[in-house]
């Protein structure tokens, strides 16, 4: 018979295992997503060929790499004209699905990190991304641009989401002043969260009250959580930033562990300052929230799912559970949106809407069935 | 044996209320120490002010000669393993992750061999073997306060503090966790004592080299269970008329008034 700490190792290879397994997933599903599109449908080997043949000729031509950047929004190919059917396939991948697909990975990985992060730390399964109150900051920071035409931001396509996301860090703001109490507890974060999302949301229906038929619309199309709106340049700086805020997140999952366990007691005799980690963790997932909601809307069950839906495969340790819940929502939302744009094309059904109705029974079915093992 | 603990004019109070005033104590190595008192009397609030989950506001606390306020909460980690009456909770680990939080203190982040060597003995030693894979919330109380008490034990400490271990738990499973407790501070290896909140009299006086007996958040005696456990004193804090039978060195706390009505 193994020993215990063999038993142990064994465990942690096997889940290091799935969640390989799962990557592998989710990268072959968004090459097949590339391929998919309400232009013409590619077969996976074609896509990985034109994605492959167009990588050797990107990495085989640094000249022309330098002289026009792919991130200035100038196809590095764009020299030549798109007379050819397979220039037209690469400029459709690379100029149009590329950035979806990526941001798709990006929300998921971000969105799903901060729903772990927050469950944990405030101990509560209810808990998701948009329960702290960020996403009415964003929903009104996106309303005032809308319907005001109020806008901290001056760069004219940053307008709606830049305004959204400086009113997410308003948010976020209150949220350190609240922690500076000592004595606030897990519940007091919920309930200043849920206050926060009263106050913003009347201030919003105030707003739609006087708002015209066009802004009305151009609202409700922004709270739906669409991945149309960013480009590579939004998605260099999502991915920028939530690949700084992660490792942070990871450092801190024994910390989590010691919270999510056993409460505060058992984190301080565990050598965990549970307010100040708590502080801590609830900014770090804001930040991720306020990142991805301010360009792309309201998308919140994959927040909440992702996690859940780890924590039924990897177990509530969080060395594991956090690149577990990210991969997880990353592969949730690669799939929603996929099916979001291919299953009516060319209408294209927002992705927060193709997640609660894909993703939310799966959902429901995974949680009953692993109540039903116990 | 040297002083382990010292406790010096320890005062607590919460904004309205007094709740520990000027306390006294000094707790050798390998020691077991029992707190007695009835609810409220400030058995939870004196562990707490020495594991700094809450602030004393006023006295010092030092541990080994060092004062516990100076320290950085990693530290009192290393040497102060506290054990509440129950952990529950909404995200249950596997036992054996829950054994290996009590090396938070010593990790940075990657588990070593030689914190899997003292989390496996820690598991041993409290006959959790065959639970090691097991989901915490799957176990009954008396398999989790193991766990819990395995998890203090891998923090390797030098003083382990328990607020009423065996409240919920059967009489089997109680005088397992006193048993296991006494095995660990009478291991002079370990050079580590033990201050324990306890209701159960007679196994307070059957475990325990010594006894504080707190009444209204004060210490009304503090010795070894032959000199602190008197019918006046048990009068006096818990107003319960009694009798102390002494059987070959063990001591035996019979009640008067039931004992009168049953036998008419």
């Amino acid at each position: 018979m193994l020993s215990l700490s063999a038993l142990h190792q064994k465990q942690g290879k096997s889940q290091l295992m799935k969640m390989g397994l799962m990557s592998a997933v989710t990268v072959v599903v968004s090459i097949f997503a590339l391929g998919q599109g309400s232009s013409s449908n590619l077969d996976m080997w074609t896509t990985t060929q034109t994605i492959l043949r167009d990588i050797r000729a990107f990495v085989g031509l640094p000249d022309t790499l330098r002289a026009c950047g792919y991130f200035d929004g100038v196809a590095w190919n764009a020299g030549q004209t798109c007379t050819n059917a397979e220039d037209l396939q690469s400029q459709i991948i690379w100029r149009l699905r590329l950035p979806r697909v990526l941001m798709a990975i990006l929300g998921g990985v971000a969105l799903a990190t901060a729903g772990a992060l927050m469950q944990g730390c405030l101990g509560n399964p209810l808990v998701s991304p948009l329960t702290l109150g960020v996403a009415s900051g964003t929903s009104l920071g996106a309303a005032l641009a809308i319907i005001v035409g109020f806008s901290l931001t001056t760069v004219g396509s940053l307008a709606i989401a830049g305004n959204a996301f400086v009113f997410s860090l308003i948010v976020v703001f209150i949220i350190i002043q609240l922690g500076r109490y000592r004595s606030v507890s897990a519940e007091s974060y919920i309930l200043v969260g849920i206050a926060i999302t009263f106050i913003a949301g009347a201030i919003v229906s105030t707003l739609t009250y006087f708002a015209t038929d066009a802004q009305l619309s151009q609202l409700a199309h922004w709270s739906f959580g669409s991945l149309a709106r960013p480009n590579m340049v939004v998605v260099a700086l999502v991915a920028t930033s939530t690949f700084t805020l992660f490792p942070t997140a990871m450092k801190w999952s024994w910390d989590l562990n010691a919270l999510s366990m056993g409460g505060d007691d058992f984190a301080v005799s565990t050598g965990v300052d549970p307010s100040s980690i708590r502080r801590n963790i609830l900014i770090l997932s804001a930040l991720l929230t306020s990142l991805i909601i301010a360009f792309t809307g309201m998308i919140g069950f994959v927040g909440l799912a992702a996690p859940h839906m780890s924590r039924i495969l990897i177990g509530n340790d969080y060395r594991k559970l956090l690149p577990a819940s990210a991969i997880c929502g990353a592969f949730l939302m690669l799939v929603a949106d996929t099916i979001g744009r291919t299953l009516f094309a060319p209408v294209v059904i927002p992705v927060g809407i193709m997640l609660a109705v894909i993703g939310g029974p799966v959902f429901m079915y995974l949680l009953l069935q692993s109540k039903g093992v116990r | 044996m040297s002083t382990l603990l010292s406790v010096e004019n320890l005062s607590f109070s919460w904004p309205n209320r007094e709740v520990l005033q000027n306390l006294n104590i000094e707790i050798k190595s390998n020691e077991l120490v029992s707190i007695l008192g009835v609810n409220g009397a400030g058995k939870t609030t004196l562990l707490k002010c020495v594991n700094r989950i809450l602030k004393p506001s006023a006295g010092r606390v030092s541990l080994l000669a060092q004062d516990l306020s100076t320290m950085q909460t990693i530290d009192v980690a290393q040497r102060i393993a506290y054990v509440p009456q129950s952990v529950s909770t909404n995200f249950p680990m596997e036992v054996y992750d829950v054994v290996l939080l009590g090396r938070r203190p010593y990790i940075s982040w990657f588990v070593r061999d030689e914190d899997r060597e003292i989390v496996s003995e820690s598991l041993e030693f409290l006959d959790l073997e065959d639970f090691a894979f097991r989901r915490y919330d799957r176990l009954s109380g008396g398999e989790r306060q193991r766990v819990v008490l395995a998890k203090a034990l891998a923090q390797k400490p030098n003083l382990y503090l328990l607020d009423e271990p065996t409240s919920d738990l059967d009489l089997k499973n109680q005088v397992v966790i006193m048993k296991k407790m006494r095995e660990l501070v009478k291991d002079t290896d370990r050079n580590s004592s033990a201050l324990i909140a306890i209701h159960d009299i007679d196994i307070a006086a059957r475990f325990s080299d010594k006894i504080l007996l707190m009444h209204d958040g004060g210490i009304m005696a503090y010795g070894t269970p032959e000199e602190v456990l008197t019918p006046e004193n048990i009068a006096e804090v818990f107003g319960v008329e009694v009798e102390i039978l002494n059987k070959s060195g063990s001591l035996r706390i019979m009640i008067h008034g039931a004992l009168e009505k049953e036998t008419r």
